[in-house]
């Protein structure tokens, strides 16, 4: 299908309403209200980001920095960007939106002067063992499947997730 | 107000006594131009003219003096002296002194109309189009009109029509004519102006709705702006449905009746047209005979337009379908939400309106609109408390909301408010809310104080008379009459059933004389107000921290009486006279003026103006050929109970007498026979209103008029194929049905025609 316009647009207390419907048509588990509130704390457009769509939201992601091992440790490749949500309404799908969302995060990652600084050196990310459609995307984007985490999560079957990496 | 001649005289006297200032020869044209005397008028404004030295800055170009050369123009075309006005414009123009050349133009155009000189007019109009008035419909009308050799009356009454109303959709307009028009506009400024987007409308408006060309381009036009996603592109596309109005055949009116949209021959051409659309994008996700592939978007407005469609013809299931479709593909989307809440609140349910409504709501906090949308359905939904918080997110921090709300004057959250609170029957609160509207107009009225000194010495007389003219027709506006209009009924409820307020519920009146229950009213009260200011003090121990920071501390005017006992305890029914009147005065091309004004009569036992309010009224309806229901009721509550006064003068009888029989349409009609004759023009006309077959139905059965059977079959015969088949209609319909014996399977089978349509009403 062919590739659909899109622009970023930062998330906020205002529209934060139309991140919950994106991620709930398109994650297995609810998130509480205090990843929300930390998103809209964060303020940061760089990793908190919606995609729009001739004026509505049609895709949604939200990352954060991790930082290793001690804080004082400023060693490049010490700090890594993990991706806690990605969603795009079902409907808009196979449109090179999210390939879209999370290269803009890799852009961000290699060439901001803030992530240089922080000594940014990988994305990371969970995906569950069963989800194949998720890890052949994240794949095409050299990904790296990683090492397997046991009961990761609490509701969903089956519990385990994969860690998917990208070095930057 | 307004002793115009008071005001002309003493300008004149500051003038003679300084003449060598500019603002006082303004004041005194304008006190004439006000006053009536155009003549004199002008020549004062020439006088002054030729006071002034050569050099003199009054005489070279600037703002002033091309304002002042426009308001003398304006003052001569007033007084319909057509050719000094163009002649004046032309002198104006060789000296070079206008800047407003919009204006020049549309004044110089006007006139060139109004005398015939047609060439001369298209010319004027081409030039507004080379400045770019190209999606100006006035003066599009303009050029038609000039093309098609249009002058006179006719042509001012066109030129005045607002919006995007232009020539093709007011006047019916002969082939030949079209034809004129269609080459003129396809030939020539089509292909001159290709965007515009009122030529394109025009154009579509000229063609024949049978013709494959108008297919053609309704098409492209829909696609266009379905790609563009233009949610407004149902309303645009309503001004096709053109009906010709029933007083005179050669105008036209936009039809807004289901019945009438739905037997549109352009109605359901579109939706084929948007039908096919639809399946050509959901099958390839291209348009009908294109390659390109749409973006999701595409279908969604395609959807959204099939939606508003299904709601002008009243088919709220299958638009409620639609949108549906269009919330499952994108949930994100506010404007579907207020679509979908529509369609819920006209299916019956208010309720589950008012929470769609919110659901979009809670998507773009920002969104003023969408706010004040909620807050309107939750206030017709009588959650006021709900709606008050709503409002609240949007009021300035410091102050109060409510407060704000009236400093804003924001008078449709007032009128729902008011109407709320009248449903709760709150009297108090709904009179409070409903002389809010009034204070405000109170307001814009002394607003007009401020224009004075600064209008004349900018000299921007021509703006300045507008608006002296437009305050003194600000008592007939549509919200200032609503307000009226609800304060009126209200009263009368009072003063109908004084014990029915939600306040005093707990002690019986009905067995006492009136001096008790005024005694007992005013113990109440007493009681009630004590109990008010124990829970003001408490408030006010709470509020002495804030206090503090609180930097407006001036007590405001609606923080008096927050009840509204004040207006509880005034002489209801010489409050209503007071509006009636103003009413009578201000708005009297309005039906429901002359109803109030007859209500108020009868109760205060008038029952010549109730009977001249009967007739102003049958003479409006008589205008526009339709015989609205109310008034109908009230013609038969006439001449059932309303008599004269005891000891009237015998005149007085014989004219009251005569009168009252002429009302039916003739002296020698009884009753029994206007109801006749309203039964058999109702079985002739197959679309009378149901709100009217319901009052005819009740007054054949009162007066035994036919049989009960005949009363029911013209509630039924045609369904819901009539117009005026409102929600409340029906249910009036079907217990006037149920009270006739004779039910059988066609009132089920109406009822079910009525849940069918509003199948989310509980009241059916």
């Amino acid at each position: 299908m062919k590739e659909i316009e899109i622009d970023f647009g930062g998330i906020t207390n205002d529209n934060l309403e139309q991140l919950r419907i994106i991620n709930s048509t398109s994650l297995p588990v609810s998130y509480p209200d205090g990843f929300y509130k930390d998103v809209v704390a964060a303020k940061d457009e760089s990793l908190n980001k919606f995609a729009y769509h001739n004026g509505f939201v049609i895709g949604a992601i939200c990352c954060r920095i991790q930082k290793d091992g001690d804080a004082s440790s400023n060693s490049s490749g010490s700090s890594k960007i993990y991706i806690m949500t990605l969603g795009v309404l079902p409907s808009y799908r196979g449109r090179n939106v999210g390939t879209r969302l999370v290269q803009s995060v890799i852009d961000y990652a290699i060439t901001s002067e803030d992530c240089k600084k922080m000594g940014i050196g990988e994305i990371i990310l969970h995906v569950q063992i069963n989800n194949h459609d998720a890890i052949k995307f994240y794949e095409r984007l050299d990904f790296e499947r990683g090492e397997v985490v046991e009961n990761y999560y609490k509701r969903i079957d089956p519990p385990d997730c994969y860690i998917l990496r990208k070095k930057l | 107000m307004r002793d115009l001649e008071g005001f002309t005289q003493t300008q004149h006297l500051i003038l003679e006594l300084k003449p060598n200032l500019k603002v006082n020869w303004l004041a005194f044209a304008l006190g004439k131009h006000v006053k009536g005397d155009l003549k004199g008028a002008v020549d004062i404004i020439d006088i002054f003219l030729s006071t002034l030295e050569e050099g003199s800055t009054d005489l070279q170009k600037n703002y002033e003096t091309s304002e002042l050369a426009l308001y003398k123009n304006s003052i001569i075309a007033e007084s319909g002296r057509w050719n000094e006005a163009l002649d004046h414009l032309i002198e104006c123009q060789k000296k070079d002194i206008i800047v407003d050349y919009f204006s020049w133009l549309k004044m110089c155009g006007f006139y060139q109309l109004q005398l015939d000189s047609f060439d001369e007019a298209k010319t004027t109009f081409n030039k507004l189009f080379e400045r770019g008035s190209t999606d100006d419909y006035s003066v599009h009308t303009g050029y038609m009109l000039a093309i098609l050799k249009i002058g006179g009356d006719l042509s001012k009454r066109m030129m005045k029509a607002k919006g995007a109303r232009a020539l093709p959709s007011l006047l019916v307009l002969t082939d030949a004519q079209k034809t004129t028009l269609k080459d003129e506009y396809k030939n020539q400024l089509l292909v001159q102006y290709p965007k515009s987007a009122a030529i394109m409308r025009i154009i579509m408006m000229l063609l024949d709705i049978e013709s494959k060309e108008w297919t053609d381009k309704i098409q492209s036009y829909i696609q266009t702006n379905l790609k563009r996603g233009v949610p407004s592109l149902g309303d645009d596309l309503s001004a096709l449905f053109l009906c010709c109005c029933p007083d005179n055949g050669n105008e036209y009116y936009i039809a807004q009746d289901p019945v009438d949209v739905k037997s549109h021959k352009a109605f359901r051409s579109i939706s084929n047209i948007v039908d096919g659309i639809i399946d050509s994008l959901e099958g390839n996700s291209t348009f009908p005979n294109d390659d390109e592939i749409q973006p999701p978007s595409t279908l969604l407005w395609a959807w959204f337009l099939r939606s508003t469609l299904y709601e002008f013809a009243a088919e709220y299931r299958e638009a409620v379908h639609f949108i549906d479709k269009c919330i499952d593909q994108t949930p994100t989307g506010v404007d579907l939400y207020e679509l979908k809440g529509r369609l819920l609140k006209k299916a019956g349910d208010i309720h589950a309106a008012a929470e769609c409504l919110d659901k979009g709501r809670e998507l773009d906090k920002q969104d003023r609109y969408i706010n004040n949308m909620t807050t309107k359905y939750l206030l017709q939904g009588d959650r006021e408390e709900e709606a008050l918080e709503k409002m609240a997110l949007f009021t300035r921090h410091e102050s109060d909301p409510e407060q704000n709300i009236f400093d804003m004057q924001v008078t449709w959250y007032e009128l729902e408010l008011a109407a709320c609170y009248g449903r709760k029957k709150m009297f108090g609160k709904c009179l409070r809310s409903y002389v809010s509207v009034e204070k405000h107009f109170e307001d814009i009225h002394e607003d007009q104080f401020d224009f004075h000194a600064y209008c004349i010495r900018k000299v921007t007389l021509r703006a300045y008379v507008d608006v002296l003219r437009w305050e003194d027709s600000i008592w007939g506006q549509d919200t200032y009459v609503r307000a009226a209009e609800g304060i009126i009924k209200t009263y009368l409820h009072l003063h109908d059933e004084p014990t029915k307020n939600s306040e005093d519920n707990e002690i019986d009146y009905s067995s006492m004389t009136a001096a008790e229950r005024k005694r007992a009213k005013a113990i109440a009260r007493k009681i009630k107000l004590k109990n008010e200011k124990k829970v003001l003090e408490e408030a006010k121990r709470r509020d002495a921290d804030d206090a503090k920071t609180k930097s407006e501390s001036k007590k405001s005017v609606k923080d008096e009486d927050p009840d509204g006992l004040e207006l509880l305890n005034k002489c209801h029914l010489d409050e209503a006279k007071k509006y009636a009147g103003t009413l009578v005065k201000n708005a009297p091309n309005h039906l429901n003026t002359w109803l109030c004004q007859y209500d108020v009569s009868i109760r205060r036992d008038k029952a010549l103006m109730a009977l001249r309010a009967l007739f102003q009224a049958s003479h409006l309806s008589n205008q526009s050929k339709v015989m609205h229901h109310e008034l109908f009721k009230r013609i038969i509550d006439f001449h059932e109970n309303v008599k004269l006064a005891e000891g009237s003068h015998p005149a007085v009888v014989e004219v009251f007498n005569f009168e009252k029989a002429a009302l039916l349409g003739s002296s020698s009609k009884s009753l029994h026979e206007f109801v006749l004759e309203w039964y058999e023009h109702a079985k002739a006309n197959p679309l009378t209103a149901l709100g009217l077959r319901v009052e005819i139905s009740k007054a054949m059965l009162r007066y035994k008029v036919r049989s009960p059977m005949d009363a029911s079959n013209l509630i039924i015969e045609n369904g819901l194929n009539v117009r005026d088949a409102t929600l409340n209609n029906c249910v009036e319909a079907l217990k006037v049905l149920k009270s006739i014996e004779e039910s059988d399977d066609r009132v089920t089978e109406f009822a079910a025609l009525a849940r069918n349509m509003y199948y989310l009403s509980s009241n059916l």
